[in-house]
């Protein structure tokens, strides 16, 4: 306790001290016991409360002082890189990371002829030299368009206007605006939609006051307008579902994360700031200058990346809930974006805790100055991005809310505008990718929140997405997990305790920074919102479909193109003929397999038959403008698209420079020296890929922008020809008439690969032949649809559609890897003996060759089950439980056993949101497969027979059987039904009804006959040594496994001299850890009955 | 037997005294949830008051520090438990996510990587170890040292000098021992392998008992006062063993080698008092200390009182003389973890560091022990053997206080037909070489 003390209270207003000297200083001198004052001792007791308020005084001055002094210095240590002096004379250059709108006042003197409230851009940024930026963008005003109805001349226009006005002032009666319709211009713009033979049309351009208004002149446009000399006319709105930032950044040409520079004297600097950042400017969008992320704007500047997390005291048998349990505890590491460590390490606590090397531990004794301090880290510290695991759903809002509890007013200001408050709100997040997500949007004004579970959710599809599951699978390290009912104990423990749980948390905080290094989320988000020009928040919060339509509208704008708003017809459009797959010849294949795949074959497909929105005829059109035949191309799906000869598609363009850019990112990356560099532009193409390929899911989305199935369909209609023709070409060109040694046979295909076996048992061979086919197809194909030669599998082992596994091979001398697809290894509800069991027997057959070896094997292990030999945790299956057993329709196994858990012990049973997982049990006939879920920590404890067949005929058999069927003959007969199948052992159950009533007594270790004393029968004795060789070398082998077990614990933990708390239930060895320790203590037993 | 020559040879006796192995048996102990962080409690508690007493004069100006107590900059000792982090080191949880690499990642038998770094642990807290001053090739997870440095700004610590417990203080070794007295030690008979040669072992037997050689033989082999048997005496298809009853026709094939060297042991020990030790491979527990081979494998040497079935590690008396050995697996184990450029060397190591075994129970299996670390050399051995190398190999070693062990690698039996002799006198050592061997020509 030598290190400055545990208790860090804030200094006091005045010099008095406070009257109470309680500080948990863990020899701490006596407290005076406040409570105890009513005893008989009280004058003995004041004496020495006295003396220790004496000496408390001194005690309690020279800690105010230190508190001081450690504010000071972790303030300047939190602080930003002060302003250089020079700034104001130079030009802005920052690199913006948020940009949200606000309505407000407009500015008198950069808008010198406005009043009322208008909209303002904010963005929020940083600078190249680490300071934050926030810059106010003025005089940008939401517009949208509508067709300009025949004969209508300027004169109209105003006509026009002034009734459009009053419908306007008539349905927004609260807005404080002079004017609701700012202007209407009469422009020149094309639709996008349909090729059309004429230049332009006439466009009127209607700009409102506010960016709500957009949407209610839509809907008055919508339903119609009585206007003079027109009749009543309704209009198709033209570009009226922008988002007012999208637009804005769309016609500016920022990017998402791109640099931006405000030239000296264009900005101006108001007297009264209005947000916490380092420097703060208003300006006009039109003298912004948006800088190409290349050369030294392709670079990030340093920002703040803030990773916390937060625990709280739940009570006994409750998920923590903000209304009723403490926050007791937050870490927080702050790193500046590119550097490897972090330069803040911090645990703020709830009571003392003991120091802990390298972490500022900051401890107070009310929840109160916890969250306070949180709120002034973020304050000084102010972070530019805050990650977590689960901070969206769970910590932030959990703070917000007990704050709110506490009646902390001042907690929730954490954003960067002044006086604003944090707000928590529900929303709901859906698309087509994802489904639907529930989860709850707290809006930090100027900081990016990057929730680690979101982004994985999105990127990477895995068994399970906890904390502890996510970080074994990408740094590969298991994480010691604390229960949350053991949370509440260790706080209420000691300094030392607190200690050890304030350990944990920081690891939960780490762990998410780390996350964000390896998977290099913040290059690759930022380099995807530059290549599709999105802010950097809409990339977790919103879908695909935002990314294409804001490439679609920077390319539109160019070439004076406008997107009609898309009425919302949903499902009436119908659905189109999706990919095709060629029909899988299964089977066990022991010839090289080479794979000829089509590269970015949709993208491929739209830029060679010019697909796109201003490219299609309608079918009227293609009786009407009679086109010459040598300038349209009719799809195999029946549609009509003009070749380039007539119009050039934006589509095609936009994928054209998305390939390209791809292409020379790949090149540069090759050149790049720099890791950080690589890493930027390692996300640029990777970023570049995705949106290519997301171009034709785009014209596919029914209820998106902008749909287009005429467009969607011709691409997979060619698709699908496509395919047939390579297998045609192959088949026909590689025979033994061509010349060729063998028959080629294409065996299966797939969206844009082809599988084909030439007949060669050579790699090389294959290879070659490969690449002749590739090369001689891809030249009948028209550009830029090219077929390329990659891989050979080889051997191949084909089980049904999207379904298969092979050893790859990119060179002649050394496979790759294995690469399996469809087969079920990761799926969720599938024990991990499935896995284990799918593995090695696809090594045994594909690396080994050995099919008999694989037999063996398997049925060992299907013996090993029946007999009772399987490590438990093998068997466990896990399953969310996502509300209580009631509210299930249909009864299911995990709900069931949560009930029946809770009504044994309320404390530990599993909560909503927590994983529960179980066995199936032996149980009595004809018990339905819920009932005979069981916690395995429970079946360990009271050996209750697990239910060998439930998991060969439910679990193991059908992958099993799938793999084999294609290598073995009779796979079923041999493998499930065969002799190793005969024998099996059951536990008997200790806690079952009827051994209650049994007697144990003594039976000869040999052969189970009663015997009153000794350890071996009469008839047994000869065999004394064999089989106290048997009975020691099965005590030799669980003592092994309890070592490696418990030390491999001790491991994950990060101590050797601290009892192994964790209770990680998605760890794989926490069961069997149970199991040896339970295992050793019986063998252990048994093996004591030989000492005589 | 006839005996044929004039005189008969009385084999010489030495005084055995073998308490010194109670505290590596385990009784009435059982696994009732206790865990390892005991073991290394106890093991850092007595290692630091040890090093505590030691600081003052190792670096007198400096302050003792915790590991909490560590402030930036400033210089100070402090006492821990290393642990080496290891990238290659092999886990159990790799059988979880196995995905099988094309070539092996790592040599099975050394698991070092330059990557390799020390942590210093104490109750208190860990702290990463920076500077050369303490090599992580050498030291392994479980040695207690004191370590001179600082905090850097880094939070590490960097270590500037590093004192180890060295050498334990020796019991005084007689001085009146007059006459050559041999102490014979061989380990990995490995009955019932295929590179075992019975023959080979009964001529080591037979000399021994004086059955071999002419009279200047017989009387060496009078000499021998005792013999210890350093582990690996047996070898069976660990198959056999798999829980399922045995046909008998395996049953006799387990049976086999065990009977074999009861019938040896029997011969042994008519003549000379023979201490037999388990290894990995007998049919005894794994983790450390291994306890005694049951009696019961036994049934024709076992009535002798000169047959002694004794732990793994294992230390005895003979005529004061002190023996401390083991079955070579702790020395193995450091060879995986740790680097030395013999044998001896790790050996020599686990003396300075006063602790048999450090590696248990991180990478070694162990017992946990909840009140104790039997393993900790409390006083140096005079003879300190290990069992089951590759080859002969031996060293005088020399204690800053005048201390004197000789340091013994065992070679295996079976592979070298070679055993020890030491000499109670004056601890030298030299080789029993047996060969079947008829030279091809």
């Amino acid at each position: 306790m030598n290190r400055a003390g545990n208790s860090k209270k804030r200094p006091p207003p005045s010099n008095t001290p406070p009257a109470v000297k309680h500080r948990a200083t863990g020899n701490s001198t006596p407290s005076p016991a406040i409570g105890t004052l009513d005893d008989e001792f009280m004058v003995d007791e004041d004496v020495f409360l006295d003396e220790a308020l004496l000496y408390g005084d001194e005690d309690e001055e020279s800690l105010i002082l230190r508190d001081i002094e450690e504010r000071e210095s972790r303030s300047s240590a939190w602080a930003r890189p002060p302003l250089s002096p020079a700034y104001l004379s130079n030009s802005q250059i920052f690199q913006q990371l948020e940009i949200d709108s606000i309505i407000s006042e407009s500015h008198k003197e950069l808008l010198p002829g406005s009043s009322g409230q208008a909209p303002i851009i904010r963005m929020f940024g940083v600078t190249r030299e680490g300071n934050s930026v926030c810059c106010f963008v003025h005089g940008f005003e939401p517009y949208f368009y509508i067709a300009c109805p025949p004969g209508m001349g300027p004169d109209d226009i105003s006509k026009f206007h002034q009734i459009l006005e009053g419908r306007m002032r008539e349905s927004n009666k609260n807005a404080k605006v002079p004017k609701f319709v700012r202007r209407i211009e009469m422009v020149q713009k094309r639709s996008i939609m349909y090729y059309q033979q004429q230049e332009s049309q006439t466009f009127l351009k209607i700009t409102v006051a506010l960016p709500t208004m957009v949407a209610s002149c839509r809907g008055i446009l919508d339903r119609g307008l009585q206007i003079d000399g027109f009749g009543m006319k309704s209009f198709q709105t033209y570009e009226s579902n922008i988002i007012f930032v999208l637009r804005f950044m769309v016609d500016c040409d920022i990017v998402g994360g791109n640099w931006i520079e405000v030239p000296t004297g264009k900005y101006k600097k108001n007297a009264r700031t209005l947000s916490y950042c380092q420097l703060e400017f208003h300006c006009l969008y039109s003298d912004l200058i948006s800088h190409a992320a290349e050369g030294e704007y392709s670079k990030m500047a340093p920002f703040r990346v803030l990773s916390f997390d937060i625990e709280c005291a739940g009570r006994k048998g409750h998920f923590p809930e903000a209304k009723h349990d403490p926050v007791i505890q937050i870490a927080n590491l702050v790193t500046l974006q590119g550097e490897d460590h972090p330069f803040v390490r911090n645990v703020m606590t709830l009571k003392s805790c003991a120091p802990i090397v390298g972490v500022d531990v900051m401890s107070f004794e009310t929840e109160r100055e916890v969250l306070l301090a949180w709120r002034d880290l973020i304050r000084d510290v102010d972070p530019d991005i805050i990650i977590g695991y689960n901070i969206c759903k769970f910590d932030l809002p959990y703070l917000i809310e007990r704050a709110a509890t506490l009646g902390i007013e001042e907690f929730p200001l954490l954003g960067r505008v002044k006086n604003s408050r944090v707000r928590v709100r529900d929303s709901t997040f859906s698309s087509r990718q994802q489904g639907i997500r529930e989860s709850k949007e707290t809006t930090i004004e100027g900081r990016f929140q990057f929730d680690l579970i979101q982004a994985i959710h999105r990127d990477h599809k895995l068994s399970s997405y906890s904390l502890n599951s996510v970080s074994a699978h990408f740094l590969s390290e298991q994480k010691e997990d604390v229960h949350h009912s053991i949370i509440t104990d260790l706080q209420n423990g000691n300094a030392e305790t607190r200690r050890r749980l304030a350990v944990y948390c920081l690891k939960d905080a780490y762990l998410p920074q780390r996350l964000l290094d390896k998977l290099m989320f913040i290059y690759n988000y930022v380099e995807m919102a530059r290549v599709t020009g999105v802010p950097i928040s809409f990339l977790l919060a919103r879908g695909q479909s935002i990314k294409v339509l804001s490439q679609l509208l920077r390319k539109a704008k160019q070439k004076n193109l406008v997107l009609p708003n898309a009425k919302q017809s949903g499902s009436e459009q119908g659905t189109y003929e999706g990919a095709t797959v060629l029909e899988a010849r299964t089977g066990f294949y022991e010839k090289p397999i080479a794979t000829l795949d089509f590269a970015s074959l949709y993208p491929s497909i739209m830029m060679a038959y010019n697909l796109c929105y201003c490219t299609l005829v309608t079918p009227e059109d293609v009786r009407k403008l009679n086109l010459p035949p040598e300038h349209v191309t009719r799809t195999p799906s029946g549609e009509t698209f003009v070749k380039q000869s007539l119009q050039k598609g934006i589509l095609p363009e936009i994928l054209e420079e998305l390939l390209t850019a791809r292409k020379r990112a790949k090149a540069d990356l090759k050149e790049a020296k720099d890791p950080l560099e690589k890493a930027v532009l390692d996300g640029r193409q990777l970023a570049l890929k995705i949106s290519a390929n997301s171009v034709y899911g785009f014209t596919g989305a029914t209820n998106g922008q902008l749909p287009c199935l005429e467009i969607s369909s011709s691409v997979t209609s060619y698709g699908r020809q496509m395919i047939e023709q390579t297998k045609k070409l192959v088949e026909d060109k590689f025979t033994t008439l061509g010349g060729y040694e063998y028959n080629a046979e294409v065996i299966y295909g797939d969206t844009d690969s082809v599988m084909v076996q030439f007949g060669v048992s050579d790699v090389e061979a294959a290879m070659n032949l490969g690449r002749e086919a590739a090369e001689h197809i891809s030249g009948t194909f028209i550009k830029p649809i090219k077929l390329e030669f990659e891989k050979v599998y080889f051997p191949y082992l084909l089980i049904n559609k999207k379904r298969y596994a092979g050893l790859l091979w990119t060179n002649p001398q050394q496979f790759d890897k294995m690469d399996t697809k469809g087969i079920e290894t990761v799926r969720r509800d599938n024990c991990l003996l499935v896995k284990n069991l799918v593995t090695e027997s696809l090594n045994k057959i594909l690396i080994d060759r050995d099919v008999p070896g694989a037999a063996e094997n398997v049925k060992k292990t299907i013996s090993d089950l029946l007999m009772n030999r399987i490590d438990l945790s093998l068997l466990v299956i896990t399953k969310g439980l996502t509300k209580t057993g009631d509210d299930y329709e249909v009864k299911s196994a995990h709900g069931e056993l949560a009930e029946r858990m809770r009504k044994r012990d309320a404390a530990t049973a599993p909560n909503v949101g927590d994983r529960v997982p179980y066995v199936i049990i032996k149980a009595a006939k004809g018990a339905k497969a819920y009932e005979r879920s069981e916690d395995p920590i429970y079946v360990l404890q009271n050996n209750i027979p697990i239910d060998p067949n439930y998991y060969l005929e439910n679990q193991i058999s059908k992958p099993l059987l799938r793999i084999f069927e294609p290598v073995l003959k009779n796979a079923s007969k041999e493998l499930l039904h065969g002799s190793h199948t005969r024998s099996i052992s059951i536990t008997t159950p200790s806690n079952s009804g009827i051994m209650k009533f049994a007697k144990k007594q003594l039976s000869c270790v040999g052969c189970k006959v009663p015997i009153s004393n000794g350890t071996l029968c009469a008839s047994c004795k000869g065999r004394e040594a064999e089989l106290y060789c048997k009975n020691v070398s099965q005590v030799a082998e669980l003592e092994e496994v309890f070592g490696r077990l418990w030390t491999q614990c001790q491991e994950c933990q990060g101590s050797l001299h601290q009892d192994v708390l964790c209770t990680s239930r998605d760890c794989p060895i926490f069961y069997r850890r149970m199991k040896a320790q339970k295992d050793m203590a019986v063998a252990r037993q048994q093996l004591d009955r030989w000492s005589f | 037997m006839e005996i044929d020559s004039e005189k008969i040879h009385e084999r010489k006796h030495s005084d055995y005294n073998s308490l010194q192995d109670e505290r590596f048996e385990i009784q009435k102990e059982m696994y009732r949830g206790q865990q390892y962080s005991q073991i290394y409690f106890v093991r850092l508690h007595l290692m630091r008051t040890l090093l505590y007493s030691l600081a003052p004069t190792w670096k007198p100006h400096l302050p003792v520090c915790k590991v909490l107590g560590l402030e930036k900059g400033k210089e100070c000792v402090i006492v821990g438990t290393l642990f080496k982090h290891m990238k290659l080191k092999p886990c159990v949880l790799d059988e979880y996510s196995k995905e099988r690499s094309v070539t092996p990642l790592v040599k099975p038998h050394n698991f070092m990587h330059p990557d390799d770094n020390l942590i210093l642990e104490d109750e208190s807290g860990r702290v990463k170890l920076a500077g050369s001053a303490l090599s992580p090739a050498i030291y392994v997870t479980g040695v207690v040292v004191a370590l001179h440095g600082k905090e850097t700004n880094a939070g590490e610590f960097f270590v500037e000098d590093v004192l180890e417990a060295g050498l334990p203080p020796q019991i005084e070794r007689p001085i009146d021992l007059q006459d050559d007295k041999y102490v014979v030690l061989l380990s990995g008979l490995c009955i019932g392998s295929k590179s075992a040669i019975p023959l080979q072992f009964q001529l080591l037997v037979d000399h021994i008992t004086g059955h071999l050689g002419d009279e200047e033989e017989q009387g060496l082999a009078a000499q021998i006062v005792h013999v210890v048997i350093a582990g690996n005496s047996v070898e069976f298809p660990r198959k056999l063993i798999n829980g399922q009853n045995l046909a008998s026709k395996d049953q006799s094939t387990l049976y086999e080698p065990i009977k074999e060297l009861d019938i040896m042991l029997n011969q042994i020990a008519a003549g000379v008092s023979v201490d037999i030790m388990p290894g990995t491979n007998d049919p005894a527990n794994f983790a450390l200390p291994q306890q005694p081979l049951n009696r019961c494998l036994f049934p024709g040497s076992s009535p002798y009182n000169t047959f002694r079935s004794c732990t793994n590690p294992h230390s005895f008396d003979l005529d004061n003389i002190r023996f401390l050995g083991t079955s070579g697996q702790n020395i193995d184990d450091l060879d995986k973890y740790s680097e030395a450029k013999s044998k001896l060397d790790f050996v020599e190591r686990t003396l300075r560091w006063r602790h048999l075994a450090p590696t248990a129970p991180n990478t070694l299996g162990c017992y946990p022990f909840t009140d104790r670390d039997p393993f900790l050399i409390e006083t140096c051995p005079h003879v300190y053997f290990v069992g089951n190398q590759e080859k002969y190999d031996n060293r005088l070693l020399k204690g800053s206080e005048g201390q004197l062990v000789r340091l013994i690698c065992i070679p295996k039996f079976c592979e070298t037909g070679i055993a020890v002799a030491v000499n109670l006198r004056n601890l030298d050592c030299h080789t029993l070489s047996f060969s079947t061997q008829i030279n091809q020509s």
